[in-house]
């Protein structure tokens, strides 16, 4: 305390030892174009308005430099005991840190009046509410009455605890596929629950009533892929491989990643800036305008040279104009002689199919050996497309829009490798390996994950207390 | 010709295809439950031969279904209880939207459920089917059980399928029916063979998941959910093939109900069962205790069409499995807690070896590292302070190793901080002309009884001296001096006994030799002598065809030798190197 009654005892208690600056701007008296400005504020009422002025703001600081009036404050608040010198030795030698910094001074908050709450840290996202809630479940509580999840834990416990006791409910809930209780059977067993209703039942009967299930057909017996389930990794992929099979591995990898780059550099070139010397010039796109223009006037020239020299050549043997097919009836005897025409024709034709095939008697060998040909041909053509069948059976299906691409090859570097199994790091996924593997055979189709699309555009707003600050 | 013009796309392919959203109308599903029901009843989508018929003109890729199965889908009773839980999920979205509790309680309890146990049997009418389609089921399960409980799936899925994972563990130590183990760096593949059909799957290393982005949860819970309930009666069976409880229960309850409170540390009781069964330490019960075999020869009836000599084969394979089976009996292990122990514990209580942890990594110890019969301690840190004398300390990959090699192996090569000798795949099978890396002849030169490790020391033993000898080269010289004395001697010897009978007698009746008539040799210059006109009496066809095969595996062959002279260089420079290293150390 006393260290706080010293560091006061710097500054005094009257209004001009404060603030020097306050005593000389009271003889400010406002702006002077006006004539307000002019007077020489004299009088009675100004001077008890100057007092009752300099009073008030004598009280506020005392109330911001004490805590209230200093005549009303109690002598122990104001004054305290010297006791004399036991503590003059310890100040002697605290003396340098005692005093405060005259920055430190500067920057100590000197009002007694507290700084305004900051209400937004204390409040509580729905504090009322749940405050609220809190006590209603209080007051239950009391009453004996605990929220459900607390309820079903309790029950949980207990009924761990002691087995059920008492009548158990009329009907137990049928225990789903998936919970983790559930119980089994030998469903390959002759008498199993599955079936055990129906046995010995009239098999018409059960059809009728739709109590027997559709057989499945056999063809869906067949896997579409006669892929293994589970692919074991190369033996290049152990966690402590010999140096062959990870060189292997490794390989395999790096024609992979040859393949890749391959295709990028591909893009890469085709989209490239072209350089100075392939760039267009103003020539070159001048001649891409006049592309095929120049060249077809050239063209037709010379047609048309053609056809006149066609035209000069084409007169001389001058042919009678034909004259126009005449549409109209046919005479008798056209129609007659027609119809003679096409009957010779017919005798014709039938003659030397005929004769032809006399003399096929005499190709007898020559046409068994190109049946026997054609036979191999055929041989030739099958055993081709059963290899080509056999060897699109080992690959997976096009099922869907999107074709399957083989995960990447899992791999470890050299220096990657593991010394040790606890210092083992896994390469890759087991569940991304599963998943590619149900797509490899075919089992589902390859898909890629729904985008998800915006429906409205984003509005992007600056709020004001978070204004971003430049400087 | 006459008739009416054939309408396109009405007969034929196309109407034996439906694409898929035809399919979804026609069932009234939605997409996903669509899919879920496709994915349950083990129906396929097909890709058509034409497609541009298929597709009615259209090149458009598109998923098809065969129409056949599509009509046969409808017949299934899943399908209405899909449309009664869509119905659900409106209703009770409804009642809670109007804040109707009660109603919501009451819709909840009558929460529409479905069971896959018809399908099992539909899709699986003989159980050798089931146990053939076994290996995605546990794949699925036991990669499902390391999921985390955060969301990415149902918490009851993933209790469901650790349980059902670690029930088929046990059934595997009960039955010791593992073969195969493959530490991978994507996770350890395992083979079993149950009832003669070899069953492969592979689990993934523990806390290894990060949830890849591109997988289709949804669809892989879906053959999840199918899977379970297949997996669980496929152990009902197995169980029961083997007179085992199913639930099981661990053999000597009493025993571990004397000691409850080390559980109640854990879990509550209904999960520290599970627990304890995880542990995978304690034996099962059988529903027949079993009584003392009597070793009663099993008769044996040769198969038709067997000779001797496959029948011998076939003993002799028996009996290696037998001992293959029992591989650690009589062995007690210890983990350390560094080493993953669930692998280790099962892969050792499979071939019989005791094992036991600290007792505060799992429950389930059943003795202290202090143990003093304890044969071997699994550590994986590269020095072992406070080592107990009569135990071997090794490193896990031994056990693994050891059990593809189906024999004990020496445990020098695997001391702690010792660099190990790579782990092979179990799983590649040479054949003849591949190439063999050294390592794995080494193995197979122990599996037939014979010991390589000789070579390897005597050739340590001649780097040896050969550093030797460049300390002191003095030393040799005087020796081959002497060396070199020594044989003028021998020389001068011969000499003169040359001399001596030349003098006695010029001409001389020698004994005659007796010539042995290598017969094996001479029949194998006969079979050759036949090979070779075979080859010449060969069509011309079938003479390109054998000449192409033969090449084929010259080829293989010299690869196989490139590849060998290419180790060899490796490992001299390697060996170069280390010696440099240690003249280095040494100046």
């Amino acid at each position: 305390m006393a260290a706080v009654a010293e560091s006061l005892s710097f500054l005094g208690l009257t209004p001009s030892a404060r603030d020097p600056a306050t005593a000389v701007r009271r003889r400010n008296r406002g702006p002077r174009n006006r004539k307000k400005g002019w007077k020489r504020w004299a009088g009675p009422e100004a001077r008890l308005g100057r007092e009752i002025g300099d009073f008030l703001e004598d009280v506020t600081l005392q109330q911001r430099v004490a805590g209230g009036l200093i005549a009303e404050q109690p002598d122990a608040g104001l004054f305290f005991v010297d006791t004399g010198n036991a503590e003059k030795g310890r100040k002697r030698k605290n003396k340098i840190r005692e005093k405060p910094l005259h920055i430190d001074l500067v920057l100590q908050p000197d009002s007694k009046v507290p700084p305004p709450k900051d209400i937004l840290s204390h409040q509580i996202p729905n504090g009322k509410k749940e405050r609220r809630r809190r006590q209603f479940w209080e007051r239950l509580a009391q009453r004996g009455v605990l929220p459900r999840a607390e309820r079903r834990l309790q029950t949980r416990l207990q009924n761990a605890a002691a087995p059920p006791r008492g009548p158990p409910r009329e009907k137990a809930p049928e225990k789903g596929r998936v919970d983790p209780g559930r119980s089994f059977y030998d469903i390959w067993a002759d008498d199993n629950p599955l079936e055990r209703a129906l046995v010995g039942q009239d098999s018409w009967f059960l059809q009728q009533t739709q109590k027997q299930r559709v057989k499945r057909p056999p063809r869906l017996q067949q896997k579409p892929s006669q892929l293994p389930a589970v692919e074991v990794i190369a033996p290049g992929g152990s966690y402590n491989p010999t140096f062959e099979d990870h060189q292997a591995l490794l390989l395999k990898a790096h024609e992979v990643e040859v393949m890749k780059k391959r295709a990028e550099d591909k893009v890469e070139r085709q989209l490239r800036f072209p350089t100075a010397a392939e760039a267009p010039t103003a020539e070159t796109v001048f001649r891409e305008q006049c592309e095929g223009l120049l060249e077809e006037s050239e063209g037709e020239e010379e047609e048309e040279e053609e056809q006149k020299e066609e035209a000069v050549g084409g007169a001389q043997p001058s042919d009678p104009p034909r004259p126009p097919l005449r549409p109209g009836k046919k005479t008798e005897q056209q129609r007659r002689k027609e119809k003679e025409a096409r009957a010779q024709e017919l005798r014709r034709r039938q003659e030397k199919a005929w004769r032809c095939r006399q003399q096929q008697l005499f190709r007898l060998r020559s046409l068994g050996r190109q049946l026997r040909r054609w036979e191999q041909e055929l041989l030739r053509r099958r055993r081709a497309r059963e290899a080509k069948r056999r060897e699109m059976e080992g690959r997976p299906r096009r099922l869907g829009r999107i074709k399957y691409e083989d995960p990447a090859l899992e791999v470890q570097l050299s220096d990657e490798l593991a010394e040790s199994l606890r210092t083992l790091k896994p390469e890759g996924s087991v569940l991304h390996d599963r998943f590619k593997s149900l797509q490899k055979r075919s089992l589902i189709e390859p898909r890629e994950r729904a985008k998800f699309k915006r429906k409205y555009r984003l509005k992007y707003v600056e709020k004001r207390a978070f204004r971003e600050v430049t400087l | 010709m006459g008739g009416l013009e054939k309408k396109k796309y009405q007969r034929g392919s196309a109407t034996n295809y439906i694409t898929r959203n035809k399919a979804r109308k026609k069932l009234q599903l939605s997409l996903p439950d669509f899919r879920r029901l496709c994915i349950l009843k083990g129906i396929y989508p097909h890709e058509p031969r034409h497609k541009k018929k298929v597709n009615k003109g259209s090149t458009a890729a598109r998923t098809f279904y065969l129409l056949k199965d599509i009509k046969f889908l409808l017949h299934e009773p899943i399908v209405n209880k899909f449309r009664e839980y869509k119905i659900f999920v409106r209703k009770l979205r409804k009642a809670y939207g109007k804040s109707e509790w009660g109603t919501a309680e009451r819709l909840k309890d009558n929460k529409p459920t479905y069971k896959l146990d018809h399908i099992v049997k539909e899709r699986y009418p003989t159980f050798v089917d089931a146990l053939r389609d076994l290996d995605d089921a546990l794949s699925m399960c036991f990669l499902f059980s390391t999921f985390p409980r955060t969301g990415k799936c149902h918490v009851q899925t993933i209790q469901l399928c650790r349980r059902l994972a670690v029930e088929f563990l046990n059934y595997v130590i009960a039955s010791r029916s593992l073969r195969k183990v493959f530490l991978s760096i994507k996770g350890i593949y395992y083979q079993a063979e149950v009832l003669g059909q070899p069953i492969t799957w592979i689990t993934p290393y523990t806390f290894a998941h990060d949830h890849p982005t591109d997988v289709d949860y949804r669809v892989m819970a879906t053959f999840t959910e199918f899977y379970t309930t297949l997996l669980g009666f496929v152990n009902f069976r197995l169980y029961h093939s083997l007179n085992l409880h199913y639930p099981p229960k661990i053999d000597g309850q009493a025993e571990v109900e004397v000691k409850p409170a080390e559980g109640k540390e854990y879990a509550m009781d209904s999960e520290s069962y599970l627990e304890k069964l995880s542990a995978l330490s304690a034996s099962l019960a059988r529903v027949v205790a079993p009584t003392q075999e009597d070793d009663v020869e099993m008769d044996e009836f040769p198969v038709e069409g067997e000779t001797a000599e496959q029948m011998d084969a076939r003993r002799k394979e028996q009996e290696a499995l037998e001992k293959h089976k029992k591989l650690f009996e009589g062995l007690r292990f210890f983990l350390n807690r560094e080493v993953p122990r669930e692998p280790l514990a099962f892969v050792i209580r499979c071939f019989g070896g005791q094992v036991s942890w600290d007792k505060s990594l799992c429950i389930g110890a059943t003795y202290d590292v202090s143990d003093p019969s304890i044969t071997h301690q699994i550590v994986d840190r590269p020095r072992v302070e406070q080592q107990v004398v009569g135990r071997y300390y090794l490193q896990p990959q031994w056990v693994f190793d050891s059990v593809n090699a189906k024999l004990c192996l020496p445990v020098a090569d695997y001391f702690p901080g010792v660099l190990l000798p790579p782990h092979l795949s179990p799983f590649v099978t040479e054949q003849e002309g591949d190439y063999i890396p050294p390592e794995k002849l080494k193995l197979l030169a122990m599996q037939r009884g014979e010991d390589p490790g000789e070579e390897t020391e005597e050739e340590e033993e001649e780097e040896e001296e050969e550093e030797e000898d460049d300390n002191d080269k003095d030393e040799e010289e005087e020796e081959e001096d002497e060396s070199e004395k020594e044989e003028e001697i021998k020389l001068k010897k011969m000499e003169e006994q040359k001399a001596q009978s030349n003098k006695a007698l010029p001409v001389k009746v020698t004994a005659g030799k007796v010539r042995l008539e290598d017969k094996q040799r001479l029949e194998q210059e006969q079979q050759s002598e036949e090979k070779r006109l075979a080859i010449m009496m060969m069509k011309k066809r079938e003479k390109y065809l054998y000449k192409k095969i033969m090449f084929g595996k010259k080829r293989k062959i010299r690869e196989a030798n490139k590849l060998a002279a290419k180790r060899k260089a490796h490992d001299t420079a390697l060996k170069e190197e280390k010696k440099k290293t240690k003249k280095a150390r040494r100046a």
